[in-house]
C-alpha cells in the first residue's frame, strides 16, 4: 500500500528524487533483514508478550516472519510464523 | 528459454505489471529492488515449504 | 510529532536517517538509537544502538505501532561513517547487477 505523493506526480524532478530516496531506503532495510538470518532476535509485541526465535526469513510485504526455535511463555515451537501486525518491535545484536 | 510469439498478448506475460509498477515506484534502480525482493521471497517461501511453520499465536493478538 | 508517521512517505523519512531518535511504539515502548532506514513498503524503522560494552544493537520498530519520533540529535561524519560501514555489509552484494 505505497503511492507516490500527489505533488511527484506534477513534477518529474519530484518524482525522480521521491523514487531514489524510496529505493535507497527500501535497499538497506531489505540488507537488514537478509543481516538477520540464522541471527537470535527477540520480539516485542501486543498486550505484552515477549518471545525470542532464530530469524527465518520475512515476506516482502513485511506481513510475516517465518522464524525457529520460537521461544513462547508456554514452551519452544519449533517452526513458526509470526505475523508482523503483532509486532510493535524486534531486537537483534549486529 | 525461447522467445517465440504465440496467441497470448505481451500484456499477459507474468510479472510484467509488477515490474512497471516497481518501474513507478523506485524509478531506475527498480531492478536491483526487484531482484533483492525476489531472492528474499524465494528464501521465505522455500523455508515455508520445507518446514512447514504454523502461525503463532494461532489467534492474531492485534486484529 | 507528526501526523502519521506511515504516511510521511520517502522524502520526509530519509531527513531522520543519521539521527538520533526516541521512538515510541505501541501502548509503553520506546526504542532510541541512530536511525539507519526507514521501509517504504511498512514505514518500519530501523535504529542501531552502539552499547558501552562495545556491542551493537539493531531495534526495529514496525510502522504500524510507531506512536511518536522525536529527533535528538544528528550524527557527526564519524557517527555517520560508523553507522554505513559498522552493520551492514558493503554494497557489494552479490544481488547486485
Amino acid at each position: 500500500s505505497i503511492c507516490t505523493s500527489a505533488a511527484s506526480e506534477a513534477d518529474p524532478e519530484q518524482l525522480q528524487r521521491e523514487q531514489h530516496a524510496r529505493s535507497v531506503l527500501r535497499e538497506s532495510f531489505l540488507r537488514c533483514l537478509l543481516s538477520m538470518t540464522d541471527k537470535k532476535v527477540q520480539f516485542h509485541m501486543h498486550e505484552k508478550v515477549k518471545v525470542a526465535a532464530t530469524f527465518g526469513a520475512s515476506d516482502i510485504d513485511v506481513l510475516n516472519f517465518q522464524v525457529s526455535n520460537l521461544h513462547t511463555p508456554i514452551g519452544v515451537q519449533k517452526e513458526a510464523l509470526i505475523r508482523c501486525q503483532d509486532v510493535i518491535s524486534f531486537t537483534f545484536d549486529a | 528459454v525461447t522467445w517465440r510469439s504465440t496467441a497470448a498478448p505481451p500484456s499477459e506475460r507474468p510479472g510484467e505489471r509488477r515490474r512497471a509498477e516497481m518501474k513507478k515506484l523506485y524509478g531506475e534502480d527498480s531492478p536491483k529492488i526487484l531482484a533483492m525482493e525476489a531472492a528474499m521471497q524465494l528464501t521465505f517461501d522455500r523455508n515455508c515449504d520445507r518446514k512447514q511453520p504454523k502461525y503463532w499465536p494461532v489467534i492474531p493478538l492485534k486484529l | 510529532m507528526q501526523d502519521d508517521w506511515s504516511l510521511l512517505g520517502p522524502l520526509q523519512w530519509i531527513r531522520y536517517v543519521n539521527k538520533r531518535v526516541t521512538v515510541t511504539a505501541g501502548k509503553d515502548e520506546e526504542r532510541r538509537g541512530w536511525l539507519l532506514t526507514v521501509d517504504p513498503v511498512s514505514a518500519s524503522l530501523v535504529l542501531v544502538d552502539f552499547r558501552e560494552d562495545g556491542g551493537t544493537s539493531v531495534h526495529v520498530v514496525m510502522g504500524h505501532a510507531v506512536e511518536e519520533v522525536q529527533v535528538l540529535e544528528e550524527a557527526d561524519e564519524e557517527m555517520a561513517e560508523r553507522l554505513r560501514t559498522s552493520f551492514l555489509p558493503s554494497s557489494s552484494c552479490s544481488l547486485d547487477p
